[in-house]
């Protein structure tokens, strides 16, 4: 989701060189809204946000005539309204979204089994393997907005580039509804006047922590003396950024194991825990990760599991399985409680807490039943979602789990969160 | 211990005993049948902690007594019996089973191991069989299977002082019938909720089917509460299912203004047909017009099919998406010649509102409205 309005929008010149940057990043163009259109094109030129229009709702998406009046994803309903009055609202559909994605995706891999899944709209390919085949990269990203276009009626942007990082500035850049190439002896001239926020792993605290020494720009960064860049933001951070600001990014595109069988997260504190509620509060932190990981893959747990070692390293399992399948963290954090206390650990010092959701399925819709026991949970937890997705993993979080969250908001103050599946560090 | 009894009386009686024996016990013992004889005659029994049956049958008493034999076994020999009375005697540990020509000797498992079977001392209602046992059938069809939610794998009882609601639901659907009782010396103004496992509702309702009336009884021991249903000289007892049953009933539309009556017969005859292209799991199309009811089966590659049947629609035009076999359910339980289906609305417009079907008794003149069958439409997928 971007904030851009398609005004500054690039395209790639007819000829640009394609020969060396086989990454394509694949956006779809204000998805939810544009889904929600397709059924009602007679509003399609409206400005339209998808959300709810009652109480603190926040827009989870708007389509461009939207973003042309300042209406962004992530802003309050009611300012959204405010700026755009004859905002046409409409309520998500996620089942209609995961449809089309399903479609999407499927197209993607029709090309190369090289996808790697960003989340519901979004996904990078690694063509490198599919030039004789299918033709230039470039080739490959326009059949890509064609069949898209056809089998859906929907738009996408395809960015280009060496890197996956650049690739996916690159889509952001063209949207909406195009493509750009960034030819890689060109990558380094490109990325040089971005703001230094375009880099990867660049959030708040970064970018305070860069502008406060006159960092304000991609080119700034890459020229960086290094000396400067370790004092402002610690060694292994400066290094990362000073690669990616001179355009090297070594990661690839990685798709996902074929089905993952599980998702868990799991914590080993550094002084054991023994407090009731600290562990309460552990399990909170845990089933949220699990749940959010879900809900990113389109997935749903039927099965949740527990672990929990002790100093001795004496280690207890436990699984309880669900009527319905969940990924709203609510529910997944009720039964790992009710799980734990089932175990009268009473007080006995804790090394190790784990929460992992088992038996994945995928596109499980809960509104088939007549009634949804966790229905607001997760109304109120895929607004999180978008939160999140806008703002960082740290922008929103349970209560409870404040005192836990400063300095580094993924990493406990006192303990190191091990995730069994890498996840994208974006 | 020894009695002679007759050959029909006792593989009736027996087979009743065994009904409700669950098919794999952890406890060998509990997969017995208890045999007591005394002045008043002979009883069998069998109980696995949680569902009991006890028949009371004439008998000839030589010597009383009690033993302890396989359920199944006596139930297999007892069917198969030439036509003469049955003796039986014990030597031992041993039993004896004479019948015409033909002898058994089987092992008896220790008495004294067997739990005791429940003792009903509650107050007591009395219910018509036959319409007890047709508003189980109607209303467990749409209890759930799944031992995950024990809450809504049983039928809630509503006791009343001169009506029973039975409800069922397993989240998809929801099921309830009402039926006038005599409450007896149950209640005195406070409405009593029982719920009941429904798989052990469906076998009262099959076994007791025929028998007049029905006694219904609440019990509670050392925390445990039970219900109790006799007829016909035969009791079964069953634990109630702990938990609260989720407040299904409100989910019901008090007024709809948008229905259509359909011929009922006519209806399963088509949903039938037409599903039989449909994948596992996969849903109908239902479109209704002022022309009748189109249903289509899309979605599979290989075959589609559709079919029309005429529909008498009130209101607007609407599409809906049904899963054949929760439909064909309400359908058979509804018991009328035309049906009909009303539409709602619900308050989130992504989500169909439910549909409920009732009774009809002529395409313009509705039905009895002691049943009510409410059904989540799925999703409709463009």
């Amino acid at each position: 989701m971007s904030k851009q309005d398609g005004r500054e929008r690039l395209v790639s010149a007819a000829n640009a060189d394609d020969s060396e940057t086989p990454i394509l990043h694949v956006d779809m163009d204000s998805f939810f809204a544009s889904v929600s259109l397709l059924d009602r094109p007679e509003d399609a030129h409206r400005p339209v946000a998808i959300g709810h229009r009652s109480g603190r709702s926040v827009v989870s998406t708007a389509n461009y005539a939207a973003r042309r009046y300042g209406v962004n994803a992530a802003m309050p309903m009611a300012r959204a309204l405010q700026l755009c009055p004859s905002l046409l609202v409409i309520e998500p559909d996620f089942a209609a979204y995961r449809h089309y994605s399903g479609i999407v995706m499927n197209i993607f891999r029709e090309m190369t089994p090289m996808v790697e899944v960003l989340g519901i709209d979004e996904a990078f390919l690694d063509v490198s393997g599919a030039r004789r085949l299918l033709g230039s990269p470039s080739e490959i990203g326009q059949q890509i907005r064609r069949r898209v276009r056809e089998q859906t009626g929907l738009a996408c942007t395809v960015g280009i580039a060496a890197t996956k990082f650049v690739a996916k500035i690159a889509s952001g850049k063209g949207k909406p509804d195009g493509l750009l190439v960034i030819p890689k002896a060109e990558t380094v001239a490109f990325l040089r006047p971005l703001p230094i926020r375009a880099l990867w792993g660049v959030g708040a605290k970064t970018a305070e922590s860069l502008e406060r020494i006159a960092l304000r720009t991609v080119a700034d960064v890459a020229d960086a003396p290094e000396r400067l860049l370790v004092r402002a933001v610690g060694p292994a951070t400066a290094l990362k950024l000073q690669l990616l600001a001179r355009g090297q990014d070594a990661r690839r595109v990685e798709p996902a194991v074929a089905a993952e069988k599980s998702i868990g997260h799991e914590v080993t504190f550094e002084h054991s825990i023994a407090d009731p509620r600290a562990i309460r509060r552990e399990l909170l932190g845990l089933s949220d990760r699990v749940a959010a990981r879900l809900r990113a893959a389109d997935m749903s747990a039927k099965t949740v599991a527990i672990k929990v070692r002790f100093d001795d390293f004496t280690t207890l399992s436990r699984s309880r399985t669900l009527a319905e399948p969940t990924h709203v963290a609510r529910r997944i954090f009720e039964e790992a409680a009710d799980l734990v206390d089932a175990l009268e650990i009473a007080g006995r010092p804790v090394r190790l807490i784990g929460v992992r959701g088992e038996q994945l399925q995928t596109g499980t819709d809960p509104r088939a039943a007549l009634w949804d026991p966790d229905e607001d949970w997760r109304e109120a937890e895929s607004a999180i979602d978008t939160l999140r997705a806008r703002f960082g993993a740290g922008a929103i979080m349970s209560a409870a789990l404040l005192d836990r969250a400063a300095p580094a908001p993924s990493v406990p103050p006192h303990g190191i969160v091990r995730d069994h599946i890498e996840p994208y560090d974006h | 211990m020894r009695f002679s009894v007759n050959r029909d009386v006792f593989s009736e009686a027996v087979s009743f005993a065994v009904k409700l024996l669950p098919q794999r016990t952890t406890l060998p013992i509990l997969s017995g049948v208890l045999i007591e004889t005394n002045d008043t005659g002979l009883t069998l029994s069998s109980f696995d902690y949680e569902v009991s049956a006890q028949t009371k049958i004439v008998a000839e008493i030589e010597e009383s007594g009690s033993i302890l034999v396989s359920g199944r076994l006596l139930a297999d020999i007892a069917s198969r019996l030439p036509n003469a009375p049955v003796q039986f005697a014990t030597e031992d540990n041993r039993i004896l089973v004479t019948c015409g020509s033909a002898s058994f000797t089987l092992l008896s498992m220790p008495v004294e191991e067997y739990p005791s079977i429940p003792e009903i001392s509650g107050q007591s209602g009395l219910v018509p069989a036959d319409e007890f046992s047709a508003a189980v059938a109607q209303v467990a069809v749409a209890a759930s299977r799944d031992d995950v939610t024990p809450v809504i794998t049983g039928v809630q009882l509503e006791v009343a002082e001169n009506h029973l609601g039975l409800v069922a639901t397993d989240r998809y659907r929801v099921a309830v019938r009402e039926i006038d009782w005599d409450s007896g010396e149950i209640g005195g103004g406070e409405p009593i909720t029982a719920l009941v496992p429904a798989r052990t509702l469906q076998e009262v309702g099959k076994t007791f089917g025929h028998s007049g009336n029905i006694s219904v009884a609440f019990t509670s021991k050392d925390d445990r509460e039970l219900i109790a249903f006799s007829a016909d000289n035969k009791t079964v007892t069953s634990l109630l299912i702990k938990g609260t049953f989720p407040p299904v009933r409100r989910l019901f539309p008090e007024t709809t203004e948008n229905y259509a009556v359909i011929n009922t017969g006519e209806l399963i005859e088509a949903v039938r047909r037409v599903s039989l292209v449909l994948e596992r799991e996969a849903a109908l199309r239902f479109t209704f017009t002022i022309d009748g009811l189109v249903m289509e089966a899309v979605g599979s590659e290989q075959a589609q099919a559709s079919e029309k049947i005429d529909a008498l629609l009130t209101g607007e035009d609407i599409v809906l998406s049904l899963k054949p076999a929760f439909l064909i359910d309400g359908l058979n339980a509804v018991r009328s010649e035309f049906v009909r289906f009303s539409f709602t609305k619900s308050e989130n417009t992504n989500k169909p509102g439910p549909m409920l079907i009732t009774a009809q008794s002529s395409k313009d003149q509705p039905g009895a409205d002691s049943y009510k069958y409410l059904l989540q439409p799925n999703l409709l997928l463009r």
